[in-house]
């Protein structure tokens, strides 16, 4: 426990801003936990005395056209926002780098097919196949969580593929293979556990944009359907009318803002703890140029 | 090089073939008749199966899926994208119409991002962890951060309250009247530059203090060159490659990102085309808008790649 905290208190010294980011991301996970204990008022219940009303002591941060609480409604969309971002990161990055693994380690033709699909997948812009793909399986949290979950893929596979490639090459891989162990067993128990960190670290880095697609997904009105409080719903809800309330605008971009800023500061300083293979100038090697 | 280009192609044409094929699955082999959406669940129920069976094959949804895909391949070498389900307009219509606008959008986003990016990231890296730095780098990294869309509404709903100031809402193009049209691209265009901006920004910044490392930048400074020379000189013509790739591989999101953009300033562009669609699910639309976001992204990284390649010869050579 005495090393975790000073590894914690070196990893702050070291970068102070991913370790501020860190510690907002926390409290926003928390906040996302704790949102029934947390939120002032029923985030669904609409109350028509108190409809439009702008910030004041009642409600923080103001009431929406039929009167739902924002402040209530940005808590339950962290709980939303952080659900789905989330599972699409974590059920993409963990397919995409486990087929990343098969890919580096097996060579050959399997890598040749592999890899044809990943330009295919990367060659839709983000937000465009995340769309096609709701609108072909509907609407719902399900079916928003595997429409980003596979924009992600690519990158894991990628990425992860190099780490294997670069693995398979030392010696105490090839003395696995010469003491007569299984493709499988090889791959599950000498190389898997080396890319660990390079998964955690693209991880986090594909949070904040998770949270994004997430969102625009919301907004355009193809993301997890109303009456579900979800940061991207809230800002398409607010600007329904023709003078749109500044407040119904404002909050809901805010939070967004915050948890990605949030999380990409600490994505950064885990990448540049972790890996340095995961620095700017590799990720761009990977993302272009050399696609052949 | 000829030879580096010739393959660069050909796995841009298989690779959206793949797309195509990909996009056409997607599309037809996943849940949901797209009767449903067009007549309502209720319209749809209600229907004989006769009539049923004649409106597929009206739109050609009857037959079997390899004809409907190898048609759809044909439809597009012709020019004949088939039509909506909702609109009476064809699909290489609306993209006629709409297309400019969103066009000319990405272009302004990107010449925007070069003018502040670059200057932003070599002011960066001509002085490291100065203050100047520092600040850059704070608001290159609150700009990826902050979604374009959120940003764009706010213009818009700042112009509104501030100025009573709205931007038209048709579509006006640049050789109709471009104090009209410049009016309607310049907030997603500027709003998107700014985003793409941050990222080169802090790749330029990093890419140069790459470079200002090496051995060739301490000749030039040992021979005496002022250090504004030796930067923009020698340190950064060997930078750019990198950040003319990111910008190639950026455009995706603004591709994606104009669709939400689009929609946060009422652009009656391709995105909002795309929107209305989906939501519709008019899948005739979808499929060819989708093929057209996945086919500009594709060829323009083959450029970028090939532009790389003719400025340094080390990669066409590899």
């Amino acid at each position: 426990m005495g090393a975790v905290v000073a590894e914690l208190a070196r990893f702050s010294r070291r970068n102070t801003l991913s370790a501020i980011g860190g510690f907002v991301g926390l409290l926003i996970i928390v906040v996302a936990l704790a949102a029934p204990f947390l939120a002032p008022r029923d985030p669904l219940k609409a109350d028509f005395r108190r409809m439009n009303k702008p910030p004041d002591a009642q409600s923080l941060l103001g009431t929406d056209q039929v009167g739902r609480d924002t402040l209530s409604r940005v808590i339950y969309g962290t709980r939303t926002s952080l659900f789905v971002a989330f599972s699409a990161v974590i059920l993409g990055t963990t397919v995409g780098s486990l087929w990343g693994v098969a890919c580096g380690y097996l060579r050959g033709r399997f890598d040749l097919v592999s890899q044809r699909i990943m330009e295919i997948l990367q060659a839709f812009p983000d937000l465009i196949l995340a769309m096609a793909i709701s609108m072909a399986i509907g609407t719902g949290l399900p079916a928003v969580i595997f429409a980003i979950a596979i924009t992600r893929i690519p990158f894991g596979g990628r990425v992860i593929r190099s780490v294997a490639l670069s693995i398979r090459e030392l010696p105490y891989v090839e003395a696995g293979r010469a003491s007569g162990g299984t493709t499988l067993r090889i791959m599950a128990l000498h190389v898997l556990p080396q890319c660990i960190a390079p998964y955690l670290v693209l991880a986090t880095t594909h949070l904040g944009v998770a949270i994004v697609i997430e969102a625009a997904l919301g907004f355009l009105g193809v993301g997890v359907p109303p009456p579900t409080p979800t940061w991207g719903n809230m800002l398409a809800d607010s600007i329904t009318g023709l003078v749109p309330p500044w407040w119904l605008a404002f909050f809901p971009g805010l939070a967004i803002t915050v948890t990605v800023l949030a999380f990409n500061l600490l994505g950064d300083g885990i990448r540049d703890t972790l890996d340095p293979r995961l620095s700017p100038a590799f990720l761009r090697m990977m993302a272009g140029g050399r696609r052949t | 090089m000829q030879k580096y280009i010739i393959r660069r192609v050909l796995f841009a044409v298989v690779t959206l073939l793949g797309v195509s094929i990909s996009i056409f699955v997607i599309m037809r082999v996943l849940p949901g008749d797209p009767l449903v959406a067009i007549l309502g669940v209720e319209g749809h129920a209600r229907m004989m199966p006769a009539d049923r069976e004649r409106i597929m094959a009206d739109l050609g949804l009857s037959d079997p899926l390899p004809v409907q895909y190898v048609r759809w391949l044909r439809d597009i070498g012709t020019g004949q994208l088939g039509k909506s389900f909702f609109r009476g307009d064809t699909v290489a219509e609306q993209i006629m119409h709409r297309g400019p606008i969103s066009a000319e959008i990405a272009i302004l986003s990107l010449i925007v991002s070069w003018l502040v990016g670059l200057p932003v990231g070599i002011l960066s890296a001509f002085r490291p962890n100065s203050v100047p730095d520092a600040v850059a780098r704070a608001v290159s990294v609150l700009f990826i951060a902050i979604p374009g869309f959120w940003l764009g509404m706010l213009i818009v709903l700042a112009s509104l309250f501030w100025f009573g100031y709205k931007t038209p809402m048709v579509i006006v193009h640049l050789w109709q009247n471009p104090w009209e049209n410049l009016q309607i691209v310049i907030g997603p265009g500027i709003v998107l530059g700014l985003a793409q901006g941050a990222y080169i920004a802090r790749m330029s910044r990093s890419c140069l203090l790459e470079v200002i490392g090496e051995d060739f930048v301490r000749t030039a400074r040992a021979k005496g060159l002022k250090e504004g020379l030796v930067v923009m000189r020698h340190a950064l013509p060997n930078a750019l490659l990198p950040v003319i790739t990111i910008s190639g591989v950026l455009l995706g999101f603004v591709l994606g990102g104009s669709v939400a953009v689009e929609q946060a300033f009422g652009v009656p562009g391709l995105g909002r085309a795309m929107v209305s669609a989906v939501i519709e699910r008019d899948i005739i639309v979808v499929q060819n808008l989708v093929l057209l976001y996945a086919v500009i992204f594709v060829l323009v990284n083959v450029l970028v790649d090939l532009s790389y390649a003719w400025l340094d010869p080390r990669i066409r050579y590899s």
